[in-house]
C-alpha cells in the first residue's frame, strides 16, 4: 500500500487499494476518507449499491464483504483492501437468469420502489447461506439491519421463505446429478 | 415526443398465458419494473449526474430563528476544487422568490436576511465533489444575531416572537366552516363530550433522499433537469416560476425509479432551482443529492402535526348529533402548497358516521420548524384518529359498549351515494359489514387465540393489557379539482362561482404501434413503486387483445406531457384504468379506419381483434384479409407525424367531473373525491403497563378498493400503508425542544418502523365497485397510512381501560404511555 497525493493542490492524499469486486480483481487510488459506498458506486459504477442514510441505519447499501454483509457506507473503501466483495449485480447468471433469491422477491412482490431491495436482496444471501431454513424469528434477527418503507415486510418474509425452498431444491437437484462433490452439509 | 426508460422486464411465463374469458385486468400480474431493480440495473436520479457534473452542498443554519448579518464565502471560494459559492443576494438579482402557498409570503431559494428554522439552506457550495464542496462548506463563515424561536403551536398563536414580522402574526391562515346547523344541534342533544389530542409531526421518509441534476443550455436558453421530484408536471410551476422562465423551457424529467415519496418530494423544488442556477452560472451539469441528515432536519420534508380540540353532541341513546372539530396545524417556517392538508379532511369529516351537523374550524400557525410537506393522506390520518378518540370517549361517558355506539351511527349501504355534510359524497359500501367482519375475527380469537380471557387474565397479572377495538375509516379517493388553490384565493370570491369555475383534472395517456408489432404507451405521470408501468401493460394488454409482453410503458416529461394531475390522492389506478380504456377504444377505431382506407372498404366492414384488423365483406380474397399491428404501423409510416392513426391519446376526465351530485362541493372549492375506498380494523395489541411499550400482536382487516385491478399491487399498497400507519401511530416523530433544535436528525431519532415492528397482517378484501368510475376502482394508494393510527389509537386505550387511563397523544411512544399511567397513579 503506498500513500500518494495525486493532486497536489487538492491536498487530498489517496492510497492504492487492491480488492476483488464480484469476482473482477481491481486495483485503485482513493481517498483514505472514501466510502466504500461511494466506490463501488462512482469508480465502478454499482448502482445496485443503494445509498440511503450514510449512517448505519437503513441497510441499503448493504453488500457482502467476504461473505459478510457490511454497510458498505460506514465502511471505508481502504478497509475493503484484499477483501472479496458482492453486490446485487453479480447473483444473476450470465445468462440473465436471476438468482433465486431475486426471483422470489419478484415472484412474492416483496419490493415496491426498490431502493432498498438489493440491500435486503443481499442480507437475505447472508442469511440463507447461514440458515437454509429459517423461521420467522430468524428471518426477522437476520434482516432487522434493513428498512424498508414501502412493503411492511410480510411479503418480504414470504420471499425469503420462498427463496429457501428453490435454493433447498436446487441444490438437492444438484445432489443427484453430482453426487461425488456433494457431502449434503451445505445446502 | 420523448421516451425516459425501456420497460425491460418481461413478464412471468406463466402470466402470459390467456384464455379468452380471462382477462389480464385483475389478475396479480407480477410487475415490469421488478426486473430492472433486482439486478441493479434501474437508474435512480442518485445515479443520474454525468461524470463532468459538479456537486453542491449546503450551508443550514444551525439556529432556529436568527437574522443573518453577514455571510463571509471568500475562504470557500478560495479552496481548491469549490466553483461557486451562492447566497441570497446572488439570486435575487436575476430570480424569483418560490411560489408560496399563502398570498403575501416571499421565500428565497436561499435564506435572505434570517434564517427561520434549523437546517435552513443560507448558502450553496458548488465543487468538484461532494466531499470537497463539504470541505467548502465548513470554511464559510455565517454571523448570525439569534432570536427567541416560536416552537409551541397553540402558543404561537399569542403573536410574542414572530417568525415573519412582515406577516404580522404567527397565524398563517384561519377558517371557520358550518355545516348544517351545529349551533342548535349542540344546543338540543343531550350531552356534549369534550377531548384534546396530538399528532406528532411525521412525515414519508422514503428511503431515497431528493436528488437533481440541472443542465444549462446556453444555446437554447433553456434548462433540462432530472430529478426525483412528485406531480412532475403539476408543480413545475415551483421550478419555471422561481427561476424566470417559461414552462416550456424549463424540461423537468423523472426517472422511471423513484425510490418512494409518499407525497413528501413534491416540495423537493428549492433543490432543482439552485442546481439550475449553478449550472447556468457556471455552463455545467450541477448535481445535488440530499443527505439523510440533511432530510431529516431541514429539508423541507416533514408534514402534520396538529393539536386537536374536538366536541362531540350525543342523545343518550347514542346517536351522534353533531361535530365541532378544532385544530391549530403547525406548519412550520413558511406556508407550501400543502395547506391544503388542513382542509382534505373535509372530504371525510364525519367518516363512516351519519352526521349532518358539523362545525370544522382551524388555525394554520408558523413557528420555526421545518417547513411542511405532503404526505400519503394529506391530513386526513390526523383528523380519523382525532375523531375515533371522541367516539370512544363519548362511549365511555354514555357507558355504552364502543361497538354498539359505532354501529348505531354507521352510513347504511342503503344511504349509497351519501353526501357528507361537507358536500362530498361516498359511492359505494358497505360499513356495517365490514365492522361485523372483523369483529368476527375478534370473537375467534377470543375462543382460545390472543384473546383467550384466561390468557388476557393471566397477561395482565404480568402487567401486559391486551386490547382491540375494532374501527371503519374512508379512504376518499381520486382529488382532481381545483379545490388545492382555495386559499390562495380571494375567499370572498368563493360566493360568487359556480361549478364552470372549476377546472377538473383528468388523466393523459397516449399510445403508438411500432413497426414490430409492439405496442408502446406513455405515461404522463411519474411513480415511485407504485407498479404503474405494470397496471398500464395489463390494461392495455386487455383492451388491445395483446399479451403484455406486446406492450411498453414509459414516461413523458414535463414539456411533453400535458400539465395533468399524475401520481397523487390515490389517484392513478381509477385514472389510468379509465385512461386505458378510452385509448384502447381510441386506438382501435383508428387501426379500423387505417385498415378500410388500405382496402378501400367501408370502415364498418374492418374489425379488430387480436392484435390484427380483420375484413369482414370478404373483398380481399386469399390472403387479404387482415392486417397485423406490424403491417399497419408499416403502412402508417409515411404519413405525416401527427396525422398518423397508429397513434392515440386520450385525456380520462375525472369522475366528478359529470356528475351534478358534486355541484355544491366543486362551487364551493371544497374537497372533491369522488371514491370512497375503506377498511374495518381490528389490531389486537399489547401494552407493558411497567415499560409503556406499546406491541401489535395481530393486525385483522378487511378492505374494498372497489374492483381490484391488480390484487397483488393492491395487497401491497395495503401492507406498506399500514406499516407507515403503525410507525405514526408507535414511533415515528419529529421532536422540537424549546429552543427549535430538532431532536430527530438521524435514523436513529427518527424510528421507522423495521422488520421487528411490523406484526402479521391478515387482510380480507370485499369488492364494491364505484359506481362513479369508469372500472369500477376506487383509489387505494393511501389506505393503511390513513387509516391505521387511528386504528391502533382506539386499541391501545381499549387496552388501557382498565388502567382509567387514556393515550392521547400520538405517536404513543413508551415515554408518553407511562406519563399517562405514572399521572393516573395505577402503577404498581
Amino acid at each position: 500500500m503506498s500513500t500518494d497525493d495525486t493532486s497536489g493542490s487538492l491536498d487530498r492524499p489517496t492510497e492504492e487499494i487492491t480488492l476483488t469486486v464480484n469476482g473482477e480483481s481491481v486495483a485503485a487510488e482513493v481517498e483514505p476518507r472514501h466510502k466504500l459506498s461511494d466506490f463501488l458506486r462512482d469508480a465502478r459504477g454499482l448502482r445496485g449499491v443503494r445509498v440511503g442514510c450514510e449512517h448505519g441505519v437503513c441497510g441499503a447499501c448493504t453488500v457482502l464483504l467476504d461473505g459478510r454483509s457490511v454497510k458498505s457506507c460506514l465502511t471505508y473503501a481502504v478497509q475493503a483492501d484484499g477483501a472479496e466483495i458482492e453486490t446485487v449485480e453479480g447473483l444473476a447468471d450470465d445468462d440473465g437468469s436471476l438468482h433465486p433469491i431475486q426471483e422470489s422477491f419478484h415472484e412474492e412482490h416483496a419490493l415496491q420502489c426498490g431502493f432498498c431491495t438489493s440491500g435486503f436482496v443481499m442480507a437475505t444471501k447472508e442469511l440463507l447461506g447461514e440458515n437454509s431454513d429459517p423461521d420467522d424469528d430468524e428471518i426477522e434477527a437476520g434482516l432487522a439491519d434493513n428498512v424498508c418503507r414501502c412493503t411492511g415486510y410480510q411479503n418480504i418474509y414470504d420471499a425469503v421463505n420462498r427463496a429457501a425452498e428453490k435454493m433447498d431444491g436446487r441444490e438437492r437437484d444438484g445432489e443427484q446429478l453430482d453426487e461425488t462433490e456433494t457431502d449434503g452439509e451445505d445446502r | 415526443m420523448s421516451s425516459r426508460s425501456e420497460t425491460d422486464g418481461e413478464p412471468t411465463a406463466e402470466s402470459e398465458t390467456k384464455t379468452a374469458s380471462e382477462a389480464f385486468t385483475g389478475r396479480g400480474l407480477n410487475r415490469v419494473e421488478d426486473r430492472r431493480i433486482l439486478t441493479g440495473e434501474a437508474e435512480y436520479v442518485h445515479d443520474k449526474a454525468p461524470d463532468d457534473a459538479l456537486h453542491v452542498a449546503l450551508v443550514r443554519s444551525m439556529h432556529a430563528h436568527a437574522v443573518i448579518e453577514s455571510i463571509d464565502t471568500d475562504e470557500a471560494e478560495a479552496h481548491p476544487g469549490c466553483h461557486l459559492v451562492l447566497t441570497a443576494a446572488d439570486l435575487k438579482d436575476d430570480y424569483n422568490p418560490m411560489p408560496a402557498g399563502l398570498l403575501g409570503f416571499e421565500e428565497w431559494s436561499l435564506a435572505d436576511g434570517k434564517a427561520r428554522y434549523v437546517g435552513e439552506p443560507v448558502a450553496a457550495v458548488v465543487a468538484d465533489d461532494r466531499y470537497v464542496a463539504e470541505d467548502a462548506v465548513d470554511l464559510v463563515t455565517v454571523k448570525y444575531d439569534t432570536e427567541e424561536a416560536v416552537v409551541d403551536p397553540r402558543e404561537a398563536r399569542e403573536d410574542e416572537v414572530l417568525v415573519h414580522e412582515d406577516h404580522g402574526t404567527n397565524v398563517g391562515d384561519h377558517e371557520e366552516l358550518t355545516f348544517g346547523d351545529p349551533d342548535a344541534a349542540f344546543e338540543n342533544a343531550d350531552r356534549v363530550v369534550e377531548g384534546s389530542y396530538s399528532w406528532g409531526r411525521i412525515s414519508g421518509v422514503p428511503l431515497e433522499t431528493a436528488g437533481v441534476v440541472a443542465e444549462y443550455d446556453r444555446d437554447t436558453d433553456s434548462f433540462d433537469i432530472d430529478c426525483n421530484i412528485q406531480l412532475h408536471t403539476l408543480v413545475d410551476d415551483t421550478v419555471y416560476e422561481t427561476l424566470g422562465y417559461d414552462p416550456d423551457d424549463v424540461n423537468l424529467e423523472v426517472p422511471p425509479d423513484v425510490g418512494g415519496s409518499f407525497g413528501t418530494k413534491i416540495a423537493i423544488h428549492r433543490y432543482c432551482c439552485l442546481a439550475a442556477m449553478a449550472s447556468k452560472e457556471l455552463d455545467r451539469p450541477v448535481a445535488f443529492v440530499e443527505d439523510r441528515i440533511e432530510n431529516l432536519q431541514g429539508g423541507d420534508m416533514h408534514s402534520t402535526e396538529r393539536e386537536y380540540d374536538v366536541k362531540l353532541a350525543l342523545d343518550d341513546d347514542g346517536t351522534i348529533r353533531a361535530l365541532d372539530v378544532w385544530f391549530v396545524d403547525d406548519f412550520g417556517a413558511w406556508p407550501r402548497y400543502p395547506i391544503n392538508q388542513v382542509l382534505k379532511p373535509l372530504s371525510v369529516l364525519t367518516n363512516a358516521y351519519d352526521v349532518q351537523d358539523a362545525r370544522y374550524e382551524y388555525d394554520l400557525v408558523l413557528t420555526n420548524k421545518t417547513c411542511q410537506t405532503a404526505y400519503r393522506g394529506f391530513g386526513v390520518p390526523a383528523h380519523l384518529y382525532a375523531l375515533e378518540m371522541i367516539v370512544d370517549e363519548a362511549a365511555s361517558e354514555l357507558g355504552m359498549d364502543p361497538d354498539e355506539l359505532r354501529r348505531r351511527n354507521l352510513v347504511s349501504p342503503d344511504q349509497m351515494p351519501y353526501e357528507l355534510a361537507s358536500k362530498n359524497l361516498y359511492d359505494s359500501g358497505d360499513f356495517p359489514a365490514a365492522l361485523a367482519h372483523v369483529r368476527g375475527k375478534i370473537e375467534e380469537e377470543r375462543d382460545g387465540g390472543l384473546l383467550d380471557p384466561d390468557l388476557v387474565e393471566s397477561k395482565r397479572e404480568e402487567g401486559k393489557y391486551r386490547g382491540v377495538r375494532p374501527t371503519v375509516h374512508i379512504e376518499p379517493g381520486v382529488s382532481g379539482s381545483d379545490w388545492t388553490n382555495r386559499q390562495r384565493s380571494e375567499r370572498d370570491e368563493l360566493d360568487d362561482r359556480d361549478r364552470d369555475d372549476v377546472a377538473e383534472l383528468p388523466e393523459h395517456l397516449r399510445a403508438e404501434v411500432r413497426e414490430d408489432g409492439t405496442v408502446r404507451a406513455f405515461l404522463a405521470t411519474d411513480s415511485s413503486g407504485q407498479g404503474h408501468q405494470t397496471l398500464v401493460t395489463q390494461l392495455l394488454a386487455d383492451e388491445l387483445d395483446l399479451l403484455p409482453s406486446d406492450i411498453e410503458v414509459v414516461y413523458l416529461d414535463s414539456v411533453d406531457a400535458p400539465t395533468e394531475y399524475g401520481t397523487a390522492a390515490s389517484r392513478m389506478a381509477v385514472m389510468l384504468s379509465g385512461a386505458a380504456q378510452g385509448l384502447g377504444d381510441e386506438l382501435v377505431g383508428n387501426l379500423e379506419l387505417l385498415a378500410a382506407e388500405i382496402w378501400d372498404c367501408e370502415s364498418a366492414d374492418a374489425t379488430y381483434r387480436d392484435g390484427a384488423v380483420y375484413r369482414l365483406d370478404g373483398g380481399g380474397g386469399d390472403g387479404d384479409d387482415s392486417l397485423s399491428l406490424s403491417e399497419l404501423a408499416g403502412e402508417d409510416r409515411d404519413r405525416d407525424a401527427d396525422e398518423r392513426l397508429t397513434r392515440a391519446s386520450y385525456d380520462y376526465e375525472h369522475p366528478a367531473t359529470r356528475l351534478d351530485e358534486f355541484d355544491e362541493a366543486l362551487a364551493r372549492k371544497f374537497p372533491v373525491y369522488p371514491t370512497a375506498a375503506f377498511a374495518a380494523n381490528a389490531p389486537i395489541v399489547e401494552v407493558d403497563a411497567k415499560t409503556g411499550e406499546v406491541e401489535i400482536l395481530k393486525f385483522y382487516s378487511l378492505r374494498d378498493c372497489g374492483t381490484q385491478l391488480n390484487p397483488t399491487i393492491v395487497e401491497g399498497q395495503a401492507h406498506g400503508g399500514l406499516a407507515q400507519g403503525i410507525g405514526a401511530a408507535l414511533q415515528e416523530e419529529f421532536a422540537y425542544d424549546a429552543t427549535g433544535q430538532p431532536q430527530a436528525i438521524t435514523l436513529f431519532d427518527y424510528r421507522l418502523p423495521s422488520i421487528e415492528n411490523v406484526p402479521e397482517m391478515e387482510l380480507d378484501h370485499t369488492e364494491t365497485p364505484s359506481p362513479f368510475t369508469a372500472t369500477g376502482a376506487k383509489g387505494t394508494g393511501e389506505g393503511g397510512m390513513i387509516d391505521g393510527p387511528a386504528a391502533i389509537a382506539c386499541s391501545v386505550n381499549a387496552a388501557l381501560e382498565p388502567l382509567g387511563v387514556t393515550a392521547d397523544r400520538i405517536p404513543f411512544t413508551p415515554n408518553r404511555v407511562r406519563e399517562r399511567i405514572r399521572e393516573r397513579g395505577t402503577e404498581d
